[in-house]
């Protein structure tokens, strides 16, 4: 992907790794600061909403206003002021674009420097198709066309709900109501964009789909919804990117994912997630409270989360399974790379509801510098969800005398034939192997991220081979300045 | 809702330090109430019983006399207890319905104990420890025992003193009233050098179905190159309501060795905290648990480690019968300063019923990279074919599912390192009692 080069100047001038930096200077439609019924009938209005979309906006509203925001993860941040927030914001444009020719070309730009080619014509393979999402608002879908033949609706979600109201009325908000958590309600009453993703009964999507997240805008938040629903017997790969520009304050990103699995059907859902983590002493960054649930409706559905943590100076995510059908599968791979300031509670909960579910988690966080991460997992088994198994595994690797390691899984089980394993080990780099590699000529940084792949590998070889490569050169980069 | 904060007339109420003391134990409490399912201490054990019934203290001695009153056919275990003693060779503190009874008289030259509030009175030392090893504030029952601070026992034992048999505290309760509730606090303090057992020792007589509440703190402080092992056996009715917290300080070279049996009780928590204050300092905390019935059986351990070159090791494993539910929480805690450390925890669980239910927290938070640690849980039921195995040679269901069970707890059981006090909880760890 994108090469050293390439390194924006911003980016230089504080010292600073983060490639993805840049502000790209364009016009955009801002909604005023602050929450209010007012903002977000506005922002239905903007998006031409149905009144039901609308209404059920406000009723989450109304929910999140009575709510507290949690303090049980093991976060430390400044207050977040919800009233000093945009909203909304939207890159300037006339008319909504109708194809890629129409779309701004500064914004065209921007992706290309994140090193996602929006222009089907320039890409050879043509193996992805793209959903763009700058700030609030989808700006480009690609390969649409391509899709549509087997009935693979590939969309942003503001046009979903106006093209296929029947598939979303029936599932947005089924997996993930807006009484879920404080984050959840927020993004229920505000969410702007988004991708929407339906693959008819018995297709296999013929191409990876991924969207691209960015926020642009000065106090944004960046408030997305992602809803896939996996009929009958399909199968589809889904990709997600994020990257924000570098900012001294704090931006806001509150996403939620929803994802639908029925009978016989497969979702495997990679994350790459590269959002701004701050700088040294730890200014700036996003803030990432993410919502992400699958619930595998139908029999022997299978959904997997792979994720990829590098960026965000404050995670909260746990991205879960809800095992229903019978003899349905949850995996959860997850690599978690902390440095500097950066804070990080993630996890995942595997609730097996369903006969013969099986769930299995691979974890693998390392903190450096000043860092602190907590792996955090629930695995529930029901009292109907007989011959259960479930299988984590959670390490840890500590870099530096400063950094702190935290795993807290909780395992509830209410039914003899489940079998429960659970292991967690938490060390730092053995001098050994770093010995080894020295000893052979290797230098320290290059042998500290070499065994540091090695730690991930399980991991890793579960993310399409697209994302593998940058992930891989992703950890080294969040890892730069951890050793000597 | 019954008040667990009663005003009653306590000994030592003429000092003001303590009242002081007792005082800020009640506001403390009632400032936190019981826990709920909101408290994550608490999580999975609600002692919401406890809201249930009005519990009161035991009458005092003068009316002791005559509160048995059952008469000659007395079923409460009063009268039935006389000539009872403790199985094993021990120097034998005995306690009754949360009084203490008797001490020992045989003990060896440097060995003291006193009733607490005899040393309270004397003020010999002992507001050097006591309620300095633990936050009331995060501690609701620490704080209700303090509240009621009166009884138990301060335990002292000289430098360098080798004890020979274990001192065993044998807590005894029947049930001549209904709904009971003991307080009662144990200081114990090993010097430098000093190498001793204690069993702690909670059972009923009488009516199986009697309901009282105990409420212990033990705060227990290991001197340097000193070792304890201190092991439980808890066999209250199958009704009480049994709170345990063990606050555990260790000092350099020290070593802690904690062994747990728990078997009684409607709800019953044995609670580990324990610092290793100083370099070198050892912990091991191993527990075991097997019920039936309604129970919840909790054991919640927190280890810290403070200093470098420490050590902890634990080792839970449970059996869970009936509709009880089993309940693991454990937690290993390093500080950024305690290099070179290590820890492990591992817990295990079997269930033998559809409705028994096992709800583990194992957990880890580490504020520094030299360290090694693990934990482990894992649960599941019997195995069907090594069942079969033995039904095939003529072994009763029962008898197999009990010879499955041993086997299951032996290398828990085998932790324990004096002979006398393995086989006698090896033979009380039985599925039926």
């Amino acid at each position: 992907m994108t090469t050293e080069q390439e390194k924006p100047e911003i980016a230089d001038e504080s010292g600073d790794k983060y490639k993805y930096g840049f502000v790209t200077d364009i016009a955009s439609d801002t909604a005023p600061k602050g929450l209010s019924e007012d903002i977000i009938r506005l922002i239905s209005q903007k998006k031409g909403e149905p009144d039901w979309l609308l209404e059920r906006r406000l009723e989450a509203f109304r929910f999140w206003q009575k709510l507290k925001e949690p303090t049980w993860a093991k976060l430390s941040y400044d207050k977040i002021d919800y009233q000093d927030l945009y909203y909304y914001s939207a890159p300037k444009q006339k008319v909504a674009p109708k194809s890629l020719d129409e779309v701004d070309p500064e914004l065209l730009k921007t992706y290309e420097k994140l090193g996602i080619p929006l222009k089907e014509q320039e890409v050879l393979s043509g193996v992805v198709a793209v959903d763009a999402v700058f700030d609030s608002v989808s700006v480009a879908t690609t390969y649409r066309a391509k899709l549509a033949e087997k009935g693979v609706i590939f969309c942003p979600i503001s046009e979903a709900v106006k093209e296929y109201p029947e598939l979303v009325k029936k599932y947005l908000g089924s997996v993930v109501p807006y009484t879920d958590n404080f984050f959840a309600a927020l993004n229920s009453a505000v969410f702007t964009d988004g991708s929407f993703v339906y693959i008819p009964k018995g297709v296999r999507c013929p191409m990876e789909l991924s969207t691209y997240f960015r926020i642009n805008a000065q106090n944004t938040g960046q408030f997305e919804r992602t809803l896939i629903v996996a009929d009958e017997g399909s199968y589809v790969s889904y990709l997600e990117g994020c990257t924000a520009p570098q900012r001294d304050e704090n931006q806001l990103h509150a996403a939620i994912v929803e994802i639908v699995v029925l009978k016989d059907a497969e979702v495997k859902y990679s994350t790459v997630q590269n959002w701004y983590p701050g700088d040294k002493d730890g200014k700036g960054g996003v803030y990432n409270f993410v919502t992400k649930r699958a619930a595998c409706r139908g029999a022997n559905s299978k959904v997997s989360w792979t994720q990829v943590e590098t960026g965000s100076a404050i995670t909260w995510k746990y991205p879960s399974c809800i095992l229903q059908g019978d003899n349905s599968v949850g995996e959860f791979y997850s690599v978690a790379i902390t440095n500097n300031r950066q804070q990080a509670d993630t996890g995942t909960k595997m609730i097996h509801l369903g006969r013969n579910t099986s769930s299995k988690i691979i974890s693998k966080g390392i903190s450096a510098g000043r860092s602190n991460q907590t792996y955090r997992g629930l695995v529930k088994v029901s009292p109907n969800a007989a011959n259960a198994r479930n299988y984590s595994q959670c390490d840890s690797l500590l870099i530096g005398p400063d950094c702190g390691s935290h795993t807290i899984p909780y395992v509830e089980n209410r039914n003899k034939t489940a079998k429960l394993e659970h292991e967690a080990t938490t060390s730092k780099i053995s001098e050994e192997q770093l010995f080894y590699c020295q000893q052979r000529g290797i230098g320290e940084e290059e042998a500290v991220s070499l065994i540091v792949n090695g730690f991930c590998k399980e991991v890793m070889q579960h993310l399409p081979l697209e994302f593998a490569i940058e992930a891989a050169k992703l950890i080294n980069i969040s890892l730069e300045g951890s050793v000597g | 809702m019954g008040e667990l904060v009663q005003k009653v007339e306590l000994m030592g109420s003429d000092l003001p330090w303590l009242e002081g003391l007792r005082e800020k134990g009640a506001v403390f409490f009632e400032r936190q109430g019981l826990p709920t399912a909101k408290t994550e201490a608490w999580k999975y054990t609600r002692p919401r019983d406890l809201l249930a019934d009005d519990f009161i203290l035991p009458p005092l001695e003068e009316e002791k006399e005559n509160a048995c009153t059952c008469g000659e056919h007395c079923t409460c275990g009063h009268h039935q207890r006389e000539g009872e003693d403790f199985p094993l060779s021990a120097y034998v503190i005995d306690f009754e319905n949360g009084a203490l009874e008797h001490i020992a008289h045989n003990l060896p030259r440097g060995v003291t104990i006193k009733p607490l509030i005899e040393a309270i009175y004397e003020d010999d030392g002992i507001r050097k420890y006591l309620n300095k090893s633990f936050d009331m504030e995060k501690n609701p029952f620490a704080a209700l025992n303090t509240a009621y601070l009166e009884q138990g026992l301060f335990i002292t034992i000289e430098k360098n003193m080798r004890l020979d048999k274990p001192l065993a505290l044998v807590h005894h309760s029947f049930s001549c009233h209904e709904n009971l509730m003991f307080h009662l606090r144990n200081v114990i303090v090993l010097e430098e050098g000093v190498k001793a057992e204690i069993v702690e020792y909670y059972n009923y007589s009488g009516n199986e179905k009697s309901r009282y509440f105990t409420n212990i703190v033990n705060e227990i402080y290991v001197g340097r190159h000193a070792e304890l092992k201190h092991y439980k056996f808890q066999d209250e009715a199958f009704k009480a309501v049994h709170i345990a917290y063990n606050a555990v300080k260790v000092k350099g070279e020290g070593r802690y060795n904690g062994f747990c049996l728990q078997r009684g009780g409607n709800l019953a928590r044995n609670e580990t905290r324990l610092s290793l204050t100083e370099e070198r300092a050892e912990a091991e905390i191993n527990a075991a648990y097997i019920m039936n019935g309604w129970a919840v059986i909790d054991t919640t351990t927190d280890v810290e480690h403070l200093a470098p070159y420490t050590k902890s090791t634990q080792l839970v494993k449970g059996v869970v019968g009936g509709q009880a539910k089993g309940v693991f929480q454990g937690k290993i805690h390093i500080a950024p300063m305690a290099i070179k450390t290590e820890g492990a925890q591992l817990h295990k669980a079997l269930l033998l019923t559809d409705e028994a239910e096992i709800d583990v927290k194992p957990e880890l938070e580490i504020y520094n990279d030299d360290v090694k640690c693990s934990h482990g849980a894992a649960s599941g039921e019997l195995d069907a074919d090594q069942l079969f195995y033995m039904r095939s040679r003529g072994i009763g269901e029962e008898e197999a599912k009990q010879i499955l069970v041993d086997a299951y707890l032996q290398d828990v059981l085998e932790k324990i390192n004096n002979q006398d006090i393995k086989d006698w909880l090896a033979a009380k760890a039985k599925l039926a009692k």
